[in-house]
Formats: C-alpha cells, structure tokens, sequence
C-alpha cells in the first residue's frame, strides 16, 4: 500500500467514528475522540491487521489547561494514525485497551506512573519504571512535579 | 591502521604489570547500576580475543563474596542504590571499587534527574575513577592496572 | 590458552552479571509462573534502568538535550540521535543537506553491524556457545575500528547534529570502510553456516519461540523478531528516512517463526548493510554537512520512526517556541518485543526461556537481572546465570 493509499484506508475506517481528521504532516492522520469512543476507534484500526499499536504518549497540558491528553500512536506502514484523548487534570480516567491489545499493558502501566491517570479495566497496575518505595501520588511527568520535595530527593552523597 | 596502535598501548600496559607477580590474581566482579550499556559492552570487550584481560589473571566472578575488585558502571538509578550498597557489604576486606565511565563518576549528561544519584561515589568508596563515554577497553584495563599496581605497593609496605 | 589473536577457545567464560542476593527484598526484573517445567504467567519490571530522561529532557536545550538521547542505549545510540535530530528538524522546518543525510545512513548501517555482531555473540553465549561469542566479538573489532576512524568514538559516536552530521567520509576512511567490509562479508558466511547448520547450535534454536505471523502482527512485534515470523515490516522501506529512499533496503524476511529464523534474519541483515554501505560510499553526494538551525524551536509537535538494529524506534517531541523541548517520548524496540515475549512465555518449558529473550535482543545490562520463579512449591529468585545453565543443561543430558 502506498502513503496515499494508506491515507484513504485510515479515513474509511474514522469517518464514521469520529468528528474530525487533521492531517497535521504528510504521513500522519489525527483525529480527536472522547474517552468512551476509545475501544470502538481503535478496533476500527487494528481489524484485520491493517495497524499496531505503537505506543500511547501522555502529555500534562499544564495546570492552566486543565488538562491531560494521550495520545495513541497506530503505525500502518508509512503512515502513523494517532487518536488524541482529553481529559480533565482533576480527574484523569481512560479505558484499558488491553482488551483488544493484550500487551499495551506495559504502555498502560507507565502511563499510570508518571501521569497519576486512572486506566479502568487495566490488568496489572505494578509500577513499570518507578521503583518500589517511590511515593505515591507523585507523578513525574506532570508539569508541576517537584523533585525537591524531601520524600523523592535520591540521597546524592554517600552517607558519613 | 588503528589496530596496530592499539596493539602498542596494549604492549605499554602489559609492561607496566609484568612485575606484579607477587599478588595473586584479582577476582573482579561487574554491576551495572543503570547505565546505557556503552560501558559495560566495552568491559566486556576487554574479556574477547583483542584485549584479553583474563591473561593478566584478572577473573570476572560471580559472586560478591569471592571478589576483590567491584567494577561498576551506571549512575546509579534510584532502583539500583539499594542493591549496589548490598553488593559493596558482601565483598570481603580488602576490597576496591573502580568506577567506569563518565556516569559513574558523577551521573553523566544524567546528573540533576530525579532518578539517579550522583555517580558511584555517592552510595561506596571508589578507588579508581575510569572516565570516558565509555573510556575504552584499554582505558578501563589500564583503570584495573592502576589499582592493582597500587595494591601491589600498599603489600609490599605491608610486608617490609 | 593462546595470545589474543583470535585462536583462542574459551573453556568456561562468565559474562559480567552482578549476584542477586535471595534475602533481598525487591522487585523482580521478570517474574515467572511455573507448574512443573511449564510457564503458566509472565511479567517483568524495568526500573532498573530508569534515569527519567524524559522528564530531563524538559529542563535541558534541544542541543544537550541530542547528546543525552544519545546515551539513552549505548549500542543504538546513533538511531536515537537521527531520530531526535529528524524531529527537531522537521519543528524548525529544516532539511539537513544529502551529504549528511548519506552519511547517518553510512553510520546507521555500520551501528547495524555492530549490533548484530554483538547479539550474535550474546545469544551464542546464552546458549553455552562460548567459541561463537569470542569470534563474533573479534570480528566485531573490525567495526568498532571503522566507527572510531569516521567519527572518533567506538561508542556513542556523536555523528548527529541538529541540522546534519559532523563527521565527514575521507579517501583514507572510505578505504578502510570497504577493505573491512570485505573481511566481514567472508566471516559472516562462516556464521550463516552455524546458524542454519550446526546441529547443537539448532537444537537450541529450531522449534523454540515459534511465533506465527499473524500472533506477530497482532502482538505488535518489531524488526528482526517480527522478520523472523514473516512480517513484512521494516522502516527503512516502508517509512524511508535520512537518505534509504535513495539507498533502497531490501527487506530481510524470513517464514520459519521461530529462534532459528529470528538468527537467520539477522545474518542476512548483515549482508545486506554491506551492500548498503558499498552503495553509499559509491554514491555520496557532495555538499555541506549541515544546515542552519535556529536555536528557539518552532511551537508543534514532530514525529519520527526509524529503524533501530532490534526494531520500530520511536520518537515523540513537542516545542514550544522557546530552546527547550516541551515534552520527549521515547518508545524502544525492546518495549513492545518483551511484551510480546512475555505474552509468549506462557505454556512454554522453563528452559526455552533464556533463549527466548535472547532472541529478541534486548539491551545486553538485562544480563544482570532477576527472575523471580512461583510455582505450586513457592516463590524463588534465581540469577539470570542460574537460568540460563538451567537451559543448556536441560537440552544437555
């Protein structure tokens, strides 16, 4: 299939899903959902093996915004679908898509960690990357993580 | 060629030991406490047929009990400064740390992140510093030289 | 035992793992379930490497921020760092000039080898091959000495710039360049004779890990791993970046799914970045090595997959206006192969295991982790070491 090819499959397959498509790059198609359309639209890729899921990107908007958005990357040969999920920072909630794609739970899982989102339906809520004694509700990719707050400064210097 | 350079720093090193006769053969252990790799795939490159470190009768050992030496790579994640404070307590007296690489040394291009400590230094003594991204295999050799030469003399006072 | 020329055999050799202490009370690096010799579940924590470059990233320019991506695997630190670079560029709307652009692919098909070379050598080690690890590591030399020639460096070799490369091709380095490719085209003959023909080296192999393509594709596994089970995936053809839509890859595809497959697919990799290199070196375009950037980003957000030597490298930064990126996300290869490994674990015998991480290639520090084993006996920790002598014992008597 070509990039051209590629384009057209990706818009049969939204269109009837969700509202908009932006094609902010040659070789990527984005389209903005909300979180209950999730499954639905991501069935809609990976049918028939047309896409995988890449990976999920968590961005923190910032206290202003207001808001969290992950971004879920489908990668069908040159071209890259992503669908961008808002949420609101003060209560952060997604569905697992684990169902559908059993091994997004390493993503899932880190997202859980350095977001503080909630991710109903998830399988395993270990801590991916985080070790066991980190604190919880202290997330380190929001925007206003703190590392000098005293319960996650690593002691840099031996001890006397 | 590159080779042959190599070649008379390798013959400048082995001269430098060939008298140390008197100390029995160090028993070396490794422990990555995070690194990237790039160091700990040229230590072990020096154990592979061009640099051959096991000929000077330096042995890599399993275990932190039998060992004299500990070499160590990484900067030390969060993770990991547990586990390399342990390692340190189980070796027997006497024992030496050489820390290999820039991270090692002082956390590298990593150093303000909320994930790592200060380098080696900052969780046990180190001995000897090896720096370099990564040092190469004949600087990490001539780093392990280096404390064994001062160990040789550290014997002989002992002895005299 | 003989000099350091290569005829030496090693009678017993141990990789460099640190001991894992069973008293010590802390996660796992993998955790498997057992009942009797069979794995009935599978999971792995991965903290021990995690240095929260992205969170750094935030508080760094787009400059130091290249050479720390740089570092984030010293064995494919070049991917990392075209892959970064082509994201900047793509914000500050920059293109870097052909030359450059040749010359991350000369530089991409050489770390290629290297990484190769040294999985070749690991997973022959894995399996209790320890002659097969020395000679792949010798052979590797050759390359290492290439990498230090062209750019100054046998690791993290620095080519990238935002912008283009700094490292330029000379008579004298497109000699050496050609004369070793040469050498390892003839060795790597010898290895494609082991692989597909050494019965011991196939009885650890063939049969072991299968994966169908289509438990592949939906799995979302990646580069060789993926090849290996007939998925016809690989970036520098699909998605072509730097200059391979220029110099055009074929793609290495191999149906039988299994370890065997995933080893052969790799050796043929090897051939076939020796004919990419030949192809650059006889084609570099003239010109500059870079092109202006501006230090202040562009707001937006930029993309870029590319082929790393284990699979699918992914690459996420967001600017917003100012010398700092505003947000990196980095996705390795290894991250959905284990997942999939994991899935695939399960209802395999213990002893495949070893071998079967291997054969995904993950980052060589993984040697030093921690396997937690559940059965209906209770909890145990073993060593990395323990496990891996547990395999070749079990196929040994």
């Amino acid at each position: 299939m070509s990039l051209e090819q590629r384009i057209t499959e990706a818009r049969a397959r939204l269109e009837p899903l969700v509202e908009s498509i932006e094609q902010p790059a040659p070789d990527r198609i984005d389209a903005t959902i909300p979180a209950d359309k999730l499954l639905d639209v991501a069935s809609a890729l990976i049918k028939d093996g047309w896409s995988y899921l890449t990976t999920i990107t968590g961005l923190d908007l910032g206290v202003e915004a207001g808001e969290m958005a992950f971004l879920y990357h489908f990668s069908a040969g040159a071209l890259l679908v992503t669908l961008r999920v808002h949420v609101p920072r003060s209560e952060p909630i997604i569905p697992s898509v684990c169902g559908i794609i059993p091994t997004a739970t390493l993503y899932e899982r880190e997202l859980m960690e350095m977001f503080g989102v909630t991710i109903t339906g998830t399988p395993n809520t270990e801590r991916l990357f985080l070790p066991e004694d980190w604190p919880a509700g202290v997330y380190p990719l929001r925007k206003d993580f703190d590392p000098s707050q005293p319960e996650i400064v690593v002691q840099k210097d031996a001890a006397e | 060629m590159a080779e042959t350079q190599n070649n008379n720093l390798l013959e400048e090193i082995i001269d430098g030991i060939t008298s140390w006769s008197r100390i029995n053969s160090p028993w070396v252990i490794h422990f990555n406490s995070g690194s990237c790799n790039g160091c700990d795939i040229e230590i072990l490159a020096t154990l592979t047929p061009r640099y051959d470190v096991e000929r000077f009768g330096i042995k890599l050992e399993g275990s932190p009990r039998h060992a004299d030496v500990l070499v160590c790579t990484g900067p030390v994640t969060r993770q990991q400064r547990e586990r390399l404070q342990r390692i340190y307590e189980q070796m027997p007296e006497p024992r030496f740390v050489v820390a290999v690489g820039t991270c090692a040394i002082s956390g590298g291009v990593f150093h303000d992140s909320y994930a790592v400590c200060n380098g080696i230094d900052s969780v046990i003594p180190v001995d000897v510093y090896v720096p370099g991204c990564p040092p190469r295999p004949e600087a990490i050799i001539d780093g392990i030289v280096k404390l064994l030469t001062s160990l040789k003399q550290a014997k002989e006072e002992q002895v005299a | 035992m003989n000099n350091g020329n290569g005829n030496k055999i090693a009678n017993k050799f141990v990789v460099p793992i640190g001991p894992q202490h069973p008293a010590l009370k802390e996660p796992e690096h993998f955790e498997f379930t057992v009942d009797g010799e069979t794995v009935i579940d599978a999971t792995a924590r991965l903290g021990y490497a995690h240095r929260g470059i992205e969170k750094t990233a935030e508080s760094r320019t787009f400059v130091q921020t290249l050479y720390m991506m740089e570092r984030v695997c010293g064995i494919c630190s070049h991917v990392h760092a075209t892959a970064f670079s082509l994201c900047v560029e793509k914000l500050a709307e920059v293109e870097a000039p052909p030359r450059a652009q040749a010359i991350r692919v000369l530089v991409a098909e050489l770390e290629r080898i290297h990484s190769h070379l040294l999985w070749l050598g690991v997973g022959a080690h894995e399996a209790g091959f320890d002659a097969l690890f020395m000679y792949s590591w010798r052979d590797r030399e050759v390359v290492m000495d290439i990498l230090e020639a062209l750019t100054g460096n046998r690791v993290n070799y620095s080519a990238n710039v935002l912008g283009g490369v700094k490292c330029d091709v000379t008579d004298a380095i497109r000699d050496q360049i050609l004369t070793g490719i040469d050498y390892l085209e003839e060795r790597t003959h010898h290895y494609y004779d082991v692989v597909t023909t050494d019965a011991a080296f196939l009885q650890r192999t063939r049969g072991v890990g299968t994966m169908t393509k289509e438990q592949a594709m939906r799995l979302g596994v990646v580069g060789p791993t993926a090849r290996g089970s007939g998925v016809e995936q690989d970036l520098r053809v699909d998605a072509p970046y730097a200059a391979y839509d220029i110099f055009r890859v074929n793609r290495v595809v191999e149906q039988g799914g299994d370890l065997e497959a995933r080893f052969i697919v790799r050796v043929k990799e090897l051939f076939e970045s020796y004919r990419i290199i030949r192809e650059v070196l006889d084609n570099l375009p003239e010109g500059e090595l870079t092109a202006r950037m501006p230090r202040r980003i562009k707001e937006g957000e930029a993309i870029t997959r590319v082929e790393a030597p284990r699979g699918e490298l992914f690459y996420y930064v967001r600017s917003n206006g100012t010398d700092m990126p505003d947000r990196v996300k980095v996705r390795t290869p290894t991250i959905p192969n284990m997942a999939s490994v994991l899935h695939l674990a399960i209802g395999h015998q213990l002893a495949d295991v070893p071998m079967i991480l291997a054969g995904i290639d993950p980052c060589f520090s993984c040697n030093d982790r921690s396997v937690r084993l559940k059965s209906a006996g209770g909890d145990d920790v073993w060593t990395w070491e323990k496990l891996r002598k547990y395999g070749i014992d079990y196929y040994n008597d």
